[in-house]
């Protein structure tokens, strides 16, 4: 019964929305407000209707509801009620319609907040946000519906993926969805802007929130991708630059470019087309990545729905909403001239040049490494795969390259620094990492990355810290407050700029964890019988016993590990080989200890010989340094995004 | 001259989507494999039927059908009907045989398959620790070789065999080899 309701209340919402987009053209195109009330009020209705969808798919699976076939593919009633609530999200149908539902949530969030502040976009907004909505609720309701029912009515059902139940799992869709989604909005302005042919700065203000939102989520979005494939999949590692995460990891690059670029054009009216090329690109690779984990086009761990049917759907609609934008992008640019040249080598605008330069040549080879494999394919028929020696041999230095920036850029004035400036700056920092440098060599790394991202790291940390430091002193003593207090109020005053320092600390321990997880891993892999032990770091590892271990919906083997470090710190290793009742593949659950140092991590294979047993164990160092800076990072996104829309200016 | 960049970048857009467009009808899953055309890895193990061994040597001269699969093996339930198909096709041929191997299994879990999915009548290579699939690099389950007279392999088909394979095929290749 709910489901029907559901079902039907989503056809509802293709109409509305189709009523939403019309409308918005006719009152956009002959200026009649009141078509336009039709179409903004069009958008709350699809948001209504679209989530009395969800509701009527989310009761279906708590009900355990077989008779609907895809609850029937994604559930079981031994299914736990987390995974079981957030099964919806499972399946090619429902992580569709989980994503047309935040565009329409996106959507009426627009309409509602920006239908005063910006009435001359406010039209176009909702009718492309209406088109996409559109392509999606298609694709959901004619290809891939999730409100099918089933006959005859199974017994039971076939039970979600074991893989994807783990919380990393359940939270990764959704917020890349958040992200990818999220872009839809700054793009629906900037393609706004061009339409009305005023591509000055009102689009850019609009949508500063959104993008940083939206990036923000697509950060969370990507490291909870990450890490669960770092603690799911056992094979040591947390990125495999899998075309899937590579789609993924392509709009963050783009979209990360634009909202630096974006600062240019807000202070010095520079870089207008230039931002409206890379947001129409963040969001053309949002869509990209929706194509290639559903048209299954590339092969990946990722590609679960092979249905070429889907596939020419995706392409067809993706090839519109391109061909639309960037058409629109050339034949409109003329339009926008920059009022403003670019003064000096040394300055803030140079420094956002290369900053864009470097994302772009970033996300140019990601997007070549993922698509050569494909091009060999179709081209030739022979089989290539890009993996992780390219992308590291490329981006690395791109990286480092970054890293510089990120050290020197915030601290440069606009326009023009001069040179006793910038020694004042710089001295000190640079100093800083130059002694890193020396104690990283004599401490032994000898590495070239390693040493030189070591030097970068303290390089910028300190470029930070100073700037923070400074600022609070200054305060301190105009206000004649303590420190901590000045250093509070500074970070208030001016939450754009302090909150993008604290991003810039969250990306500082995220590369801490990439080079020393990347370049230091050490791993073994090794028969052991019980009472064997091994050396690791500077661990005993001793694999104690083999047994079994029971749940409510899977079966395990378990071996115990003691580990000894030469501290004298012990910890236990429980590593298993799960078997889920309804699958019968067995997955691996590896056993990890995580510290700030490092982590150990087992994994259990296959008893080879009678008796011996074969394990992976892998001494992974500072990890953990990522998910702390993406939890770093999004304090500082908070933070940022906490601030209204005009840059206040600085009263010191 | 101005304008190049415009050109260039709906021509880069374009070529993306080009690409897709003829990506899109490919089967991603099918691998070429480096056996094709090489000597078969010969294999000498027990029968899932408690007969005599097997072993690939013994059919030398007659064109071999080897078929991977598994108890476990979601895709080998939807294949099985078409290999029952070909099993009565191929009975009392002198020149092609089929041989199937069931590996990453157990003979109590492998014979309810073909208790409860219906026997093919071709005989089956037992293989728990994945050994023969190992020497011939077998990815999933199903996969199917086809090996001439001569021992050397032919072709791999990745997946499940689709019904009239036989006719498509490994008719032609019969044919082309007489």
């Amino acid at each position: 019964m709910w489901i029907e309701i559901g079902h039907f209340a989503a056809i509802l919402a293709l109409l509305t929305t189709i009523l939403q987009g019309g409308a918005a053209v006719v009152g956009g195109a002959l200026d009649r407000p009141a078509w336009l009330r039709v179409s903004r009020h069009a958008a709350f209705a699809a948001f209504a209707l679209l989530t009395l969808g969800m509701a009527g798919l989310e009761i279906a699976f708590l009900n355990h509801d077989f008779s609907v076939a895809y609850v029937a593919n994604h559930a079981s009633t031994t299914l736990p009620t987390f995974y079981l609530a957030t099964a919806l999200w499972g399946g090619h149908e429902g992580s569709l319609l989980l994503w047309a539902w935040l565009l329409s949530l996106f959507t009426a969030l627009a309409a509602w907040r920006h239908w005063s502040t910006h009435p001359r976009s406010i039209p176009w907004v909702l009718a492309i946000l209406a088109v996409l909505l559109t392509g999606f609720l298609l694709l959901i309701l004619f290809l891939s519906s999730p409100f099918e029912r089933l006959f005859p009515i199974p017994p039971e059902g076939r039970d979600l993926n074991p893989l994807l139940q783990d919380p990393g799992m359940v939270f990764h869709p959704p917020f890349l969805y958040l992200g990818y989604v999220g872009f839809a909005i700054p793009y629906a302005f900037a393609m706004a802007a061009l339409i009305t042919g005023r591509a000055g700065d009102e689009w850019v203000l609009a949508t500063r929130r959104w993008t940083l939102f939206s990036w923000m989520m697509l950060t969370v979005g990507i490291v909870f991708g990450a890490y669960w494939a770092y603690y799911e999949l056992g094979w040591g590692g947390y990125w495999a630059w899998d075309p899937v995460e590579n789609a993924s990891f392509m709009p963050w690059l783009t979209g990360t470019a634009f909202f630096h670029s974006v600062m240019v054009q807000e202070r010095r009216g520079m870089f207008k087309t230039w931002n409206l090329f890379l947001i129409t690109s963040t969001f053309a690779l949002s869509l990209l990545g929706t194509f290639l984990v559903r048209s299954g086009v590339l092969s990946s761990v990722h590609a679960f729905a092979n249905d070429p049917g889907r596939g020419v759907y995706i392409l067809a609609f993706m090839t519109l909403v391109l061909l639309f934008s960037f058409g629109l992008l050339t034949a409109r640019s003329d339009k926008l001239a920059a009022p403003a040249r670019m003064e000096s080598l040394v300055c803030r605008e140079s420094a956002f040049l290369f900053n864009n330069l470097f994302f772009l040549v970033a996300s140019f080879t990601v997007l070549l490494g993922t698509l050569y494999p494909l091009a060999i394919e179709t081209l030739t028929a022979s089989k290539v795969s890009v993996g992780a020696p390219y992308y590291n041999k490329v981006f690395i230095p791109i990286m480092l390259g970054m890293l510089v920036l990120m050290g020197v850029g915030p601290l440069l004035a606009w326009r023009r620094a001069s040179w006793e400036q910038l020694r004042g700056q710089f001295l000190l920092p640079a100093g800083i990492g130059a002694a890193a440098l020396v104690s990283a060599f004599v401490l032994g790394v000898r590495h070239p990355y390693a040493f030189l991202a070591i030097g970068l790291i303290f390089f910028v940390a300190s470029t930070h810290l100073r700037d923070f430091h400074q600022g609070a002193a200054a305060r301190m003593k105009q206000e004649q407050v303590g420190y901590l207090l000045s250093l509070f109020r500074l970070a208030s005053r001016n939450r754009r700029r302090y909150g993008g320092l604290v991003v810039h600390f969250g990306i500082l321990a995220m590369v801490v964890g990439f080079i020393g997880s990347g370049l230091f891993q050490e791993e073994r892999n090794v028969l052991l019988k019980v009472g064997d032990s091994l050396r690791l770091g500077g661990w005993t590892l001793t694999l104690e016993s083999v047994g079994q271990q029971k749940k409510r919906n899977w079966q395990a083997l378990e071996a115990v590990i003691q580990a000894t470090h030469d501290n004298g710190e012990t910890l236990q290793l429980r590593p298993q080989k799960r078997v889920y009742n309804k699958h019968s593949q067995p997955t691996t659950e590896a056993a990890i200890h995580t510290g700030w140092r490092e982590d150990l991590y087992v994994v259990m294979g296959d008893e080879v010989t009678e008796g011996s047993w074969n394990l992976r164990l892998y001494r992974n160092p500072l990890v953990s340094w990522i998910w702390w800076g993406t939890g770093i990072l999004c304090l500082g996104v908070m933070l940022a995004l906490t601030q209204g829309r005009r840059l206040r200016r600085k009263t010191a | 001259m101005k304008d190049l960049w415009k050109w260039l970048l709906l021509l880069g857009v374009g070529a993306i989507l080009g690409l897709f467009a003829l990506g899109l009808g490919h089967d991603t899953r099918a691998i070429p494999s480096p056996l094709v055309g090489r000597a078969a890895p010969d294999f000498s193990a027990p029968a899932l039927d408690a007969g005599p061994d097997l072993r690939l040597s013994d059919f030398k001269g007659r064109w071999v059908v080897v078929n991977f699969w598994g108890s476990w093996c979601v895709s080998c339930v939807a294949e099985h009907p078409y290999l029952i198909h070909l099993g009565r096709q191929l009975v009392g041929r002198s020149d092609v045989v089929i041989v199937g191997v069931d590996f990453k299994d157990s003979v109590e879990d492998a014979r309810r398959f073909l208790a409860r999915h219906g026997d093919p009548g071709y005989r089956h290579v037992f293989d728990p620790r994945q050994k023969v699939a190992i020497d011939w690099g077998v990815y999933g389950a199903p996969e199917t070789y086809v090996v001439d007279p001569a021992g050397v392999v032919k072709l791999k088909h990745t997946g499940p065999l689709p019904v009239g394979w036989f006719e498509s095929v490994l008719q032609p290749l019969l044919t082309a080899a007489r």
